[in-house]
């Protein structure tokens, strides 16, 4: 190598210089690119990863949200197959309390009976209640009870608490003497 | 001097105890209020289904109904008295036989209609554990014929009222109610 530069004529040199600075020039700009090429690919797939992580999480939300909403529209359609005998009856005591005639009376009646086991499912009026201890009048059916409110033309008694059987049917009625 | 001091001791147990035993079977004033006003609405519905009787109007199966209604009321074996004011007598019928002859009054319409209903004697524990109490109430009577024929009269009447505590079975429960009854109705008082 040392022959090769005493021989060598000086512009030769000079060229040969030229040629290895510029090749190495060329080396270091290719690592250069690779360096690049790498960090454009790991962004990529950080980002391609947090996009994927980010519909992820929104799947996640979405299935949440609806899971949330189909829950409350089945505790709402309960709730509403609870409530629905409570203000079906009260809507049957009213129209008897205040029927127009007899026979208008008789035909609620007759509806309203159709809600329950039985014309002579228990009805029970509690009067007072203290300290848990509940006094009631003297049990009645619930058929007597409506020809009650048909003769005596009042507003009923609050309905306190009703069971029922296994078809949906009313079983029982505990109501509260309105003061 | 032993002899007495154990019998004062005695006795003075037997007092505790029976105060104490009365105690157990008192009930508060609120309860007690509520049997007082259920009593007082049964005499408010004796007084609708006598009405809804007399009344002319009234379909015959309907008066049957209402009649047994009404009777379901009264402790067995109760009077009511009947008053005119063409005859010094008061005449006492069973209360079913009250009701047939009020539903056959020779009238074309018959109104009936009781007011001032209250206590005269307040529902009062018995030594037994009844509660027995007296209401008054002032019943206006009007018969009118289609022939002119009018009669009315205005009666004062007492009512004996008892309270029981009972016991019956619901569907496997023992429940415990109070039970109203209406006693002997006794008419005080007639006046045109």
């Amino acid at each position: 190598m040392l022959n090769f530069i005493r021989t060598s004529p000086k512009w030769v040199l000079l060229l040969t210089v030229v040629i290895l600075m510029s090749a190495g020039g060329g080396c270091k700009s290719k690592k250069k690119a690779m360096e690049a090429e790498a960090a454009a690919n790991k962004a990529k797939m950080e980002q391609e990863a947090a996009l994927k992580k980010q519909k992820e999480e929104e799947e996640l939300r979405r299935k949440a949200a609806a899971e949330a909403e189909e829950n409350a529209r089945r505790e709402a359609e309960a709730n509403a197959r609870k409530t629905e005998p409570y203000s079906k009856l009260e809507q049957y005591f009213n129209a008897i309390g205040g029927a127009g005639s007899v026979a208008s009376a008789n035909s609620s009646i007759n509806e309203a009976l159709t809600l329950f086991t039985s014309a002579d499912a228990p009805v029970l009026i509690v009067i007072s209640e203290s300290g848990g201890q509940k006094d009631y009048d003297r049990p009645t059916t619930i058929k007597d009870y409506l020809n009650y409110l048909k003769d005596q033309k009042k507003r009923a008694d609050k309905i306190g608490n009703l069971q029922f059987d296994s078809s949906g049917k009313i079983t029982e009625v505990e109501l509260i003497k309105q003061k | 001097m032993v002899k007495y001091r154990y019998l004062f001791a005695l006795l003075v147990s037997l007092f505790i105890a029976g105060n104490v035993s009365a105690q157990k079977d008192e009930i508060s004033p609120e309860r007690k209020q509520a049997i007082d006003s259920l009593a007082l609405e049964k005499v408010r519905d004796l007084s609708k289904y006598i009405a809804i009787i007399g009344n002319k109007k009234t379909p015959f199966s309907e008066a049957s109904r209402v009649m047994d209604r009404a009777e379901e009321l009264f402790a067995p074996d109760s009077e009511m008295g009947v008053s005119s004011l063409n005859r010094k007598e008061v005449n006492y019928y069973k209360v079913r036989k009250y009701f047939e002859r009020l539903m056959a009054l020779n009238y074309d319409r018959v109104t009936i209609s009781w007011y001032d209903i209250h206590y005269i004697s307040d529902l009062e524990r018995q030594p037994d554990g009844k509660y027995v109490g007296v209401v008054t109430i002032y019943q206006k009577f009007e018969g009118v014929s289609d022939d002119g024929m009018k009669y009315k009269d205005t009666t004062k009447k007492d009512i004996t009222i008892y309270v029981e505590r009972k016991k019956t079975q619901i569907q496997g429960r023992t429940i415990e109610f109070w039970d109203v009854m209406l006693g002997d109705i006794r008419v005080t008082e007639t006046s045109a």
